[in-house]
């Protein structure tokens, strides 16, 4: 099989959808919670929250990997790892094929996280501090590394190709789709599992309750008075392949991916910086073909911090020009918290669910949108709006200063 | 800080898709462009640089590295998690002061510390980002946005995780754990502190995957140069040694007998080649620039059914050496080293060394150039380091009627990787 003219650039298609989510099991009960502006913030319960201030969480409380999973021993992989495979079973039986049909052709899988198996490291290191470092749980230690969250899903579904997992933090997602992306435009494969995953555990919120960043109750993304983050976990994937070869069988194209694009600030590990993140949507906009007028709906990165916000929306306009208005820009955290990892795989998921199914996604629990961040900005508060879309913007930064934006289009048949 | 547990039997599992399998593999076989592997920087327990690994690899191989362990060299432990009675091998002579100078290194890990010395020295070896044969911009500055990094790395620094968790366990409050301590508990803390550290605005990635970390980190990188996310890349792959992670490796009895448990850092400067796809004729130097040490063609990464067992994992990666060779127009007879892997981990060395059998028989075997009995295991480092040890040998006075080398790998959950190099003639 060595034809050239594979080596052709190939249009890719997003064809399945899969969630492991706060709001939810499966893209649609997902979609129709975002679409609603449901919450899903609430205690946790990952993690004993003895102690700490702030004790809520978006944590996926119905999670039965036994029920979800077919093929994988649930009970020898970490929490991050079972997301990611469950939410891959699903966006594979939703693109309507077999494990087998994936499993015989040449199917890779690649993953976003930003803490790995980080339940895994907590009960090792609980081990070590009762039990002393000696005593430490051999299979559980074998159970840490963060690659295996990609490992997880060739396990769970037969796959024989590559397994990436990238830990480019909380920007992941975004990394894993566009590297999924290349690895099918160019034909180093000719499907991919792609998205992030994520758990809620004790050393994260501990950093970022340390850090001043978590808010009060439920993150405000845009709010004037917006005052943090709420940890939060979850696994989204998402399924691609040509466009040739999904239209060849029938399948639904919920959107195609259309390029992305990656910075690094290289200034600070935790303070965001504008004028990177615009180049990384210069670079998004570039790969992707599409110009900023053309752009109708950015699902922003919006972790519900003052800094955050501030600094992406002044990068939008950097990017956008002063001549385009801005296009609506909303935040799926405002909903399921920050899922870290897998939070700009669930962006990626609503990007494609949005232009499929057209509605413009809402920032749920803005109250006064910060007037600071400059007129124009619609952030579409409350309800989904129905709106149809054409290309959609997905932002995912990170701790490290590595940002990535991808750009989807909507596919008419 | 992961850890191997010896390949499992068959077991008489049958696979509900079997079925539907093919016997024969379609592998992606078109021809994949070259990659320049422009400067290199090594750091292990064989010292710094790529004329000490070099050496330490000539030298007769008691099973000890070239001298004994300075214990000067060896990353602190805490009080109650002293080393284990396990054999282990830092990086000899690391002085992270010397390269990096002593401000800000007190908040560093031992991960940040290796993959932002190790990446400093890398752009050294080129001239810098102003160097002679730098990239430029259109105004002919630097081109600062169109270098990056790329590392591998299995989860970052297990021991700063480990103290980090440890602190929300034993403080007074469980949030009070040390706020500068954060950013460096997160896998991509080092390849980031690297890109601060030079400006380097382009594209930052950080890539797991155990023992196959560091061969991810050159497939990630060899398709972000080809897709032109970036023109110049620092790619490799780093693990530290600490005590965290040698006990885990003590408790699961991974190590291979002999096999001491090791750590490092090695950094490639790399470019897509000027020049068109390179074969193994004369003359296919570069068109312009410095001679690369050598050129990367295909690195690809596969995973095995962990249904089939053993046998199959050796199957998966004798197809991945074949297909990495085709795509490379490199012959099984052109191979003259392979670099393994997994020889330092109990049971997957025969795991490897099976499927090299395969991908090579019935031909001529490549010479197997084993770091691990010098270096130790040195897990997400590993594949990094086996390609600087094959630079290394090919530094060396004898060995240049060497024209291609493969390092491979094998991980515990069934993935296999296989990278092809080739030493250019003008090399």
């Amino acid at each position: 099989m060595s034809e050239r003219s594979d080596r052709r650039i190939r249009r890719v298609a997003v064809t399945g959808l899969g969630a492991v989510s706060g709001l939810g099991l499966g893209a649609r009960e997902f979609t129709a919670a975002i679409r609603e502006g449901r919450g899903g913030i609430g205690p946790a319960g990952q993690f004993d929250t003895t102690g700490f201030d702030h004790t809520l969480a978006g944590e996926v409380t119905d999670f039965d990997p036994a029920a979800l999973l077919e093929r994988l021993d649930h009970r020898k992989w970490g929490r991050s790892g079972q997301f990611a495979a469950a939410a891959a079973r699903m966006a594979v039986e939703d693109a309507g094929l077999t494990p087998g049909a994936l499993a015989a052709g040449r199917t890779a899988s690649c993953f976003g996280t930003t803490n790995g198996e980080s339940q895994v490291l907590e009960r090792l290191a609980t081990q070590r501090v009762r039990q002393g470092v000696a005593h430490l749980d051999a299979a559980l230690a074998g159970q840490a590394d963060a690659g295996r969250i990609a490992t997880a899903v060739n396990h769970e579904l037969g796959l024989t190709g590559e397994a990436l997992t990238l830990g480019t933090a909380c920007a992941a997602g975004n990394y894993a789709v566009g590297y999924g992306f290349d690895l099918v435009s160019t034909g180093e494969a000719d499907a991919v599992l792609c998205g992030g995953a994520d758990a809620s555990n004790r050393a994260t919120h501990a950093g970022f309750h340390r850090l001043g960043a978590l808010a009060a109750d439920v993150p405000r993304p845009f709010d004037e008075h917006r005052d943090g983050i709420v940890t939060a976990e979850g696994g989204a994937a998402l399924l691609l392949e040509p466009l040739e070869s999904a239209l060849a069988r029938g399948a639904r194209v919920y959107a195609e991916v259309l390029g992305y694009g990656m910075t690094c600030d290289a200034r600070h590990m935790t303070n965001p910086h504008g004028p990177s993140i615009a180049e990384c949507v210069r670079r998004a906009h570039r790969a992707a073909g599409v110009k900023p007028e053309e752009v109708d709906y950015i699902c922003a990165h919006g972790t519900g911090t003052p800094a955050n916000e501030a600094a992406e929306v002044a990068a939008v306009r950097e990017a956008f020009g002063d001549t385009t208005p801005l296009p609506p820009i909303s935040s799926v955290k405002s909903m399921i918290g920050h899922t870290m990892g897998a939070a700009a795989a669930f962006g990626a998921l609503v990007c494609c669910a949005a232009l499929h199914e057209g509605f413009l996604p809402p920032s749920a629990t803005v109250r006064d949108v910060d007037p600071a961040l400059g007129p124009g900005l619609d952030c579409v508060p409350g309800r989904a709006r129905e709106a149809r879309l054409s290309i959609a913007q997905n932002h995912g930064f990170a701790f490290g200063g590595n940002n990535a934006v991808a750009i989807f289009g909507r596919f008419d048949a | 800080m992961t850890l191997t547990t010896a390949p499992r039997g068959t077991g008489g599992t049958t696979d509900p898709w079997a079925r539907e399998r093919s016997e024969v593999r379609s592998e992606a076989l078109f021809p994949v462009p070259a990659v320049d592997l422009l400067g290199c920087a090594v750091h292990s327990a064989a010292g710094p640089g790529l004329a000490a690994l070099g050496a330490a690899l000539e030298a007769p191989s008691d099973g000890r590295a070239p001298g004994a362990t300075d214990p000067a060299d060896l990353p602190a432990a805490p009080g109650d998690v002293p080393y284990p009675p396990l054999d282990v091998r830092p990086a000899a002579g690391f002085d992270p002061a010397a390269v990096l100078g002593r401000k800000g290194l007190s908040r560093l890990t031992r991960t940040d510390l290796l993959g932002l010395a190790t990446c400093t020295e890398a752009l050294e070896a080129v001239g810098g980002l102003g160097g002679p044969d730098s990239l430029t911009d259109l105004d002919g500055s630097p081109a600062a946005g169109e270098t990056g990094v790329v590392l591998g790395s299995a989860l970052g620094s297990a021991s700063a995780v480990a103290e980090f968790t440890r602190d929300t366990l034993v403080q007074e409050r469980p949030y009070l754990v040390n706020p500068s301590a954060f950013p460096s508990t997160l896998m991509n803390s080092a390849a980031s502190r690297a890109a601060i550290r030079h400006g380097l605005t382009g594209l930052n990635a950080t890539v797991s995957g155990g023992p196959l970390a560091s061969l991810h980190a050159l497939r990630y990188a060899r398709n972000a140069l080809v897709r032109g996310h970036a023109r110049q890349l620092l790619v490799g792959g780093v693990e530290e040694l600490s005590p965290h992670g040698a006990w885990a490796w003590q408790r699961a009895g991974a190590l291979a007998p002999g096999t001491a448990l090791g750590e490092g850092c090695a950094v490639f400067v790399t470019r897509l080649s000027p020049g068109p796809a390179p074969d193994l004729a004369p003359g296919s130097a570069p068109e312009a620039g410095a001679a690369p040490l050598a050129r990367l063609l295909a690195c690809d990464i596969g995973s095995a059914d962990p249904e089939a067992g053993p046998l199959g994992v050796a199957r998966r990666l004798a197809d991945c050496v074949r297909g990495a060779l085709a795509r490379s127009g490199v012959t099984p007879e052109d191979v003259a080293v392979a670099a393994v892997g997994a020889a330092g981990r109990r049971g997957w060395a025969a795991v490897e060394e099976r499927g090299l059998r395969q991908a090579f028989g019935p031909g001529p075997e490549p010479f197997r150039l084993r770091v691990q009995p010098v270096l130790g295991e040195t897990h997400s480092a590993g594949g990094a380091l086996q390609l600087a040890a094959v630079l290394a040998r090919w530094q060396g006075p004898s060995t240049g009627a060497e024209r291609a080398a493969v390092i491979t790998s094998v991980g515990h959950d069934g993935s296999v990787g296989c990278a092809v190099v080739v030493r250019p003639e003008s090399a």
